[in-house]
């Protein structure tokens, strides 16, 4: 049992994982017709992925309302929510317009998921706002260097801040435009891309541990 | 879609809009509504994304075409599923590793060409030309260069920060700061975008081609909010959203 | 005196709230007539990389955002489609993430009716598709072997505007406008290993990010948040969302800096008074 429940799992990541490896670097007929039967079968199984995210979240708010905990009644509305998508889709055949003319699919879409979705993530604007009054320390000489970049993009991201800089330092023949793009060009560059090696290794490793099956807490436990 | 639909839309985009904003003075009943409502639109959309593009055409048509081959993938997928049924969960472990294998695999070779050789020869490779560049172009370069070295210093040695090995990835720290300082300006200037667009649309709802909408909701919100504000003292905690 | 500043300090922060949303909102409906002017260098290298491309060109878009990240990038969407229906390149959109559907939906409703375009031979839009790498992998031996039909469930290689394409090899560039870390699968499993030029549009926030992808011309190009949606659009001389969201976010953009300021000479002030 233990073969079929783990050995046979390993044994997959480390013949997928060196073929697919393998076939980066030795571009042959063999090589591409195994990627593309692995491409076509990895699109189709990451589309059942999204039905674990799906039924948790379906799992935790049915849970809510049989034990009717607090606020029990405002999980029938991620129901609602659903069916507001599914029932349009399933009348037009997952189609939004038809003939020039929108359909319920396209309706929901534009009245209820764009609205509810866009303004989520607009309400973070506050937020950084009240944090920037609240938490914007500048309490050494690294602070002050990190408020200096945040100051000169943010003024300089908007004509009315290249106004008020040419107003007052004009007289350096400089304009805002100029050393925000020297910013992230030059420093800002230098900073990520020192990031970047080290994320790239860091990921190189993992991959190198997964293959091989070192690395396997994805696999959850025994 | 006739007129009239475009008009109930605009109020209930409208509506769904303040209802999340009300969140932002006080937690109530009408922002929880609209919170549960995109957890279930969110997930009703891909939903119905992924059925009409992909489980449709993709598996339910060859299948019924008797092109067997896609119950391979099909099975991977569904045994991704079997996670939520604890006796047989290990069945998980054949999707997820086969997923796991070819990402695993395609992001190896990938990693090291584009975020580790091309940066290191990035950063090398403006040296060669150097006869051609402005004192201030190799100035940047030199200053790059330092910079990558002293990040990658503060990276890797941050065991033993002491003597010249402290002062190298302190150096490394300013350019992350810089970094770091241009990112929080442009995620101001992101953030403020995003708002932007609700309040653009909320502005169109605003017409009297949609009734007004927005200032209708927007005067009944803030009744609601006098009206509960008077009637019951507020509870700790719920009194304002730190 | 200075409990009084301490008091300041201390200020319910839905005053802040409630300035914010003045000052945002305000100028939308009366504009302040301040649009934007400069145009940044990458910005640039994006438009004239697609402006010198010969007509006929075949271009990928991959058109990856929500409507989380609506108003910055599908007004760049729309500028650099503006651009490729103007000089009479072949538009193919593809994206691999579901909620950009819809919006992808919205742009194409109007826009190649401006320019005469016809759906099929001048523009083709295909369907969403999962696990977005193999996507990319797939294309470099064969578009058809995922991308069989498009959206309508037409048979994607008789479409005329798909005439000759079909890997990476007949296309003249790829452009990515997302809101998530797509644009780094293009440049890694598409840009570099197929030698595909790739020019990206992000949201500001992850606009620094890309500066080492510029640096080495792994990236031809890139268009940042709104402010690169306004350039764009300024190129292109069609003014949209962009160029009136960049005149809207002057005041707000001084406010925060008026509120970080003020808080540190609050700050100081305590300290030393």
């Amino acid at each position: 049992m233990k073969f079929i429940k783990k050995h046979i799992p390993l044994l997959i990541v480390l013949v997928v994982g060196v073929l697919t490896l393998a076939s980066y670097y030795v571009p042959n007929k063999y090589s591409v017709d195994y990627l593309e039967l692995m491409n076509k079968w990895e699109n189709i199984v990451s589309a059942f992925a999204f039905l674990l995210g799906l039924i948790s979240l379906f799992y935790s708010h049915y849970n809510k309302i049989k034990r009717k905990t607090d606020g029990w009644g405002y999980s029938l509305f991620v129901y609602v929510g659903f069916l507001a998508m599914v029932v349009p889709a399933l009348m037009n055949g997952g189609r939004q317009m038809v003939d020039g003319q929108v359909t319920s699919l396209g309706w929901s879409f534009r009245y209820i998921y764009n609205a509810l979705s866009a303004t989520m993530f607009a309400v973070l604007a506050f937020y950084i706002v009240s944090t920037a009054y609240r938490s914007f320390r500048i309490k050494s000489a690294q602070a002050f260097v990190l408020f200096v970049a945040a100051f000169i993009l943010i003024l300089g991201k908007v004509p009315l801040g290249q106004i008020i800089w040419d107003s007052v330092l004009g007289w350096t023949h400089t304009g805002i435009d100029q050393v925000i793009e020297w910013i992230m060009s030059v420093p800002a560059v230098a900073g990520k891309r020192g990031i970047m090696i080290g994320i790239a290794i860091g990921a190189v490793v993992t991959s190198l541990k997964i293959i091989f099956g070192i690395e396997r807490q994805y696999m959850g436990r025994d | 879609m006739t007129e009239p639909w475009m008009i109930a839309g605009a109020w209930l985009a409208a509506g769904l809009t303040i209802f999340l904003f009300s969140f932002l003075y006080r937690d109530n009943p009408f922002f929880k509504i609209a919170e549960h409502l995109y957890l279930g639109a969110g997930m009703g959309w891909w939903f119905q994304v992924y059925m009409f593009n992909i489980w449709k055409p993709k598996v339910w048509e060859p299948l019924m075409a008797h092109q067997w081959g896609v119950i391979i993938p099909a099975v991977l997928g569904l045994s991704l599923v079997t996670q939520f049924i604890p006796k047989i969960s290990w069945l998980s472990r054949y999707g997820f590793t086969f997923l796991m294998g070819y990402g695993a695999g395609l992001a190896v070779p990938a990693g090291l060409s584009t975020d580790f050789m091309n940066q290191i020869a990035g950063t090398i490779r403006p040296f060669s030309a150097l006869a051609s560049m402005t004192p201030f172009a190799i100035f940047n370069s030199l200053l790059i260069a330092l910079g990558v070295v002293c990040v990658l210093f503060y990276f890797f040695f941050s065991v033993e920060h002491k003597g010249s090995v402290k002062k190298v990835s302190n150096v490394g720290i300013y350019f992350l700061m810089v970094y770091f300082g241009a990112a929080f300006g442009n995620t101001v200037m992101a953030r403020f975008s995003l708002l932007y667009g609700r309040f653009d649309d909320l502005a169109s709802f605003s017409s009297r081609g949609s009734f007004y909408a927005t200032q209708i909701i927007l005067a009944v919100m803030v009744l609601y909010f006098l009206v509960t504000g008077f009637t019951k003292k507020p509870q700790q905690g719920e009194e304002e959203a730190h | 005196m200075k409990e009084k500043l301490e008091k300041f300090f201390k200020i319910d922060r839905r005053w802040i709230f409630l300035l914010l949303a003045v000052v945002l909102f305000v100028p939308i409906l009366k504009p302040l007539g301040l649009p934007n002017k400069t145009i940044s260098r990458d910005t640039q290298n994006a438009f004239n990389y697609l402006d010198k491309l010969p007509a006929g060109s075949f271009v990928l878009f991959s058109l990856d955002y929500d409507p989380s990240t609506r108003p910055e990038l599908q007004p760049q969407a729309i500028a650099a489609i503006r651009h490729a229906f103007k000089k009479n390149l072949r538009v193919a959109v593809v994206t691999y993430i579901a909620g950009s559907t819809g919006l992808i939906q919205q742009i194409f409703e109007k826009l190649p009716a401006e320019y005469g375009k016809v759906n099929g031979t001048d523009y083709a839009i295909f369907p969403y598709m999962a696990n977005a790498t193999a996507v990319m992998t797939q294309m470099a031996s064969d578009f058809y072997g995922i991308y069989d039909k498009d959206q309508d469930g037409r048979d994607a290689k008789s479409l005329p505007v798909m005439k000759g394409v079909k890997t990476y090899k007949d296309m003249a560039m790829v452009v990515n406008i997302t809101g998530t870390s797509m644009l780094d699968f293009w440049v890694a499993y598409v840009g570099d290993k197929y030698k595909v030029p790739v020019v990206g549009g992000v949201t500001a926030i992850s606009q620094p990010g890309y500066g080492p992808y510029l640096q080495t011309g792994q990236l031809k190009g890139l268009i940042g948040g709104m402010k690169g949606a306004a350039e764009y659009e300024s190129l292109v001389k069609e003014p949209g969302k962009g160029t009136s969201g960049i005149d809207a976010l002057n005041l707000a953009h001084l406010l925060v800096l008026g509120l970080i300021l003020t808080s540190n000479i609050i700050l100081l002030v305590i300290r030393y008074l």
